[in-house]
């Protein structure tokens, strides 16, 4: 059994990934995120690790590409204007096909935005990470725990694939304190054959690089669409009371736990509603949206804490104008709370069943 | 059942503190908690507030927009949440910086003058443990056993201090029985 304590977010995410076998931080500060590199700054060094507070963003980023391309498990973390200083290290990670996790706890946006949590980063976490046209998988704990189970498993996927892992929680889920239940120490075999640290000298098979030439890049290219298509697999979504449901809602993150709460009220009153949670927003759960039964179900409920809706446009991708999607959420740094959502879905249901 | 609780002041009065060792010694008792903590870029002096909501089952939102019990550290904190008590709701406030906290009829009010009764016992930064303590004797969520533990745990190691908030916290569940 794993051991149970009462963590905040931030720190859950911070000893679960020294638990995956993270050995090397490098950050520069940011709210609501803070927690993560004063965890690491002196739970790495017990460990035999490494943490580094940076001279800036950009600086952190290429060290955590340094310390990637040795096969080290590397990590950094920040928030939305943090994310978007290290866009060009994250491009370049992609690039030289380096495995490392990113992780954003996001606040209000755009510019330095507000300090309170906000979920106003999904166009920038699963359409463009960077320049150049690369993706990496994205996954949206809802909880400590889950961002635990996440962070367990995010080395793994990164070092498959050799390319970056990037998971997105907002500020709030950063902060919360609730129980969770720690894996083991994962034992690591050595460091990846490609990796610099297995190499002899100049006896290299190819470069670590985030440059080629063009007939080299076009290959590089092709290959990493290959890869994106198969992450089709790899999708993680939970399905909560969908099996009747008339109403569907999308949520990830902190708005799925207040969507969930709606779901159980409105359930309890003979409501026959649902919620589909993608837990990776990148594969985003398309068959699953896609297949639902669009003669029973009379509306999707698009529920987000940023405005307007980022994930519509995936959404409406499915649903094929088969329903009508709708939408709620609350920005800039105000939370979502039960009622305001509880009294957006009633609306919807009342608007829609007037119409129909 | 699900119980949502605030706590609300200005960074400084314990607000964090005490909707953390609530929390905690919820889960000591074998219940759920979750604790989410909201405040400015401020430290000391800024507006402070948490929430902290208590299940038997796992929490599922712990974004409550109206909660069961409201604890007002001063008069901002109280203007800015006592709209947000359920009716029928208990509100715990600091008389000391409250000038009227009997606005709404339709609410419990125990009205302490927490800053005073801390100074009396010999440190004003106990406030936030009669706070504690008023929560025990009135809202029966947590017991006087289980918090007495947490507060071992937190300063077990300096006994004197220990002593004293052992002090506030049977203070508090007094003047809640007062009440």
């Amino acid at each position: 059994m794993g051991e149970k304590r009462f963590m905040k977010g931030n720190e859950a995410i911070a000893e679960a990934a020294v638990r995956a076998g993270c050995r090397f931080f490098a950050g520069y500060p940011i709210t609501p995120q803070n927690e993560i590199p004063e965890y690491l700054s002196w739970r790495l060094p017990e460990v035999g690790g490494v943490f580094v507070q940076g001279e800036s963003e950009i600086s952190s980023v290429n060290m955590v590409y340094g310390a990637a391309a040795m096969g080290t498990r590397a990590m950094t973390s920040s928030s939305g204007p943090g994310i978007s200083l290290k866009a060009e290290g994250i491009s370049y990670l992609a690039a030289a096909m380096l495995p490392a996790v990113i992780v954003n706890i996001s606040r209000g946006g755009p510019g330095l935005g507000s300090i309170q949590p906000a979920q106003s980063d999904y166009l920038q976490a699963t359409k463009a990470l960077g320049h150049g046209g690369f993706h990496a998988m994205v996954f949206a704990p809802y909880s400590a725990q889950e961002a635990v189970d996440v962070l367990y498993e995010a080395w793994d996927y990164a070092e498959r694939d050799r390319n970056p892992v990037f998971v997105l929680m907002d500020g709030c889920l950063g902060n919360i304190m609730e129980e969770v239940e720690l894996p083991p120490m994962k034992e690591l075999d050595e460091p990846p054959e490609w990796s610099l640290s297995r190499r002899n000298g100049r006896d290299w098979q190819g470069n670590i690089t985030p440059i080629y030439t063009e007939p080299i890049l076009e290959g590089l290219n092709a290959m990493a669409g290959e890869m994106y298509k198969s992450w089709e697999d790899d999708v993680k979504v939970e399905e909560y009371m969908l099996d009747d449901a008339e109403y569907v809602i999308v949520a990830y993150g902190i708005a799925a736990r207040v969507s969930k709460e709606a779901v159980d009220t409105l359930r309890a009153r003979g409501v026959k509603i649902g919620l589909l949670r993608p837990i990776t927003l990148f594969p985003f759960p398309k068959s699953n949206l896609r297949n639902l039964d669009y003669s029973r179900v009379k509306g999707i409920i698009d529920i987000e804490m940023t405005l307007p809706a980022q994930m519509r446009e995936d959404i409406e991708l499915q649903v094929m104008e088969r329903c009508p999607v709708y939408e709620y959420g609350r920005s800039g740094g105000v939370l979502l709370d039960d009622d305001g959502v509880l009294e957006a879905i009633e609306g919807f249901i009342e608007g829609g069943e007037n119409n129909g | 059942m699900k119980k949502s609780f605030v706590f609300s002041g200005s960074g400084g009065q314990g607000i964090m503190s005490a909707g953390i060792t609530l929390a905690n010694t919820a889960i000591e008792m074998g219940l759920h908690a979750t604790y989410l903590p909201e405040y400015g870029p401020e430290q000391r002096g800024g507006s402070a507030k948490c929430t902290v909501v208590v299940d038997d089952g796992a929490v599922v939102s712990p974004l409550p927009k109206q909660c069961d019990t409201l604890i007002c550290m001063n008069e901002l904190a109280y203007a800015k949440f006592i709209g947000d008590l359920k009716p029928g709701g208990m509100l715990v406030a600091n008389a000391n910086r409250i000038a009227n906290p009997y606005e709404r009829s339709d609410i419990k009010v125990i009205a302490v003058p927490v800053d005073d009764v801390a100074l009396a016992l010999g440190d004003p930064r106990t406030a936030n443990i009669i706070l504690l303590g008023i929560l025990a004797g009135a809202t029966g969520v947590i017991s006087r056993m289980f918090l007495a533990e947490a507060l071992k745990r937190k300063f077990g190691k300096k006994l004197a201090v220990l002593e004293m908030n052992i002090k506030a916290l049977d203070k508090g569940i007094e003047l809640a029985e007062d009440k």
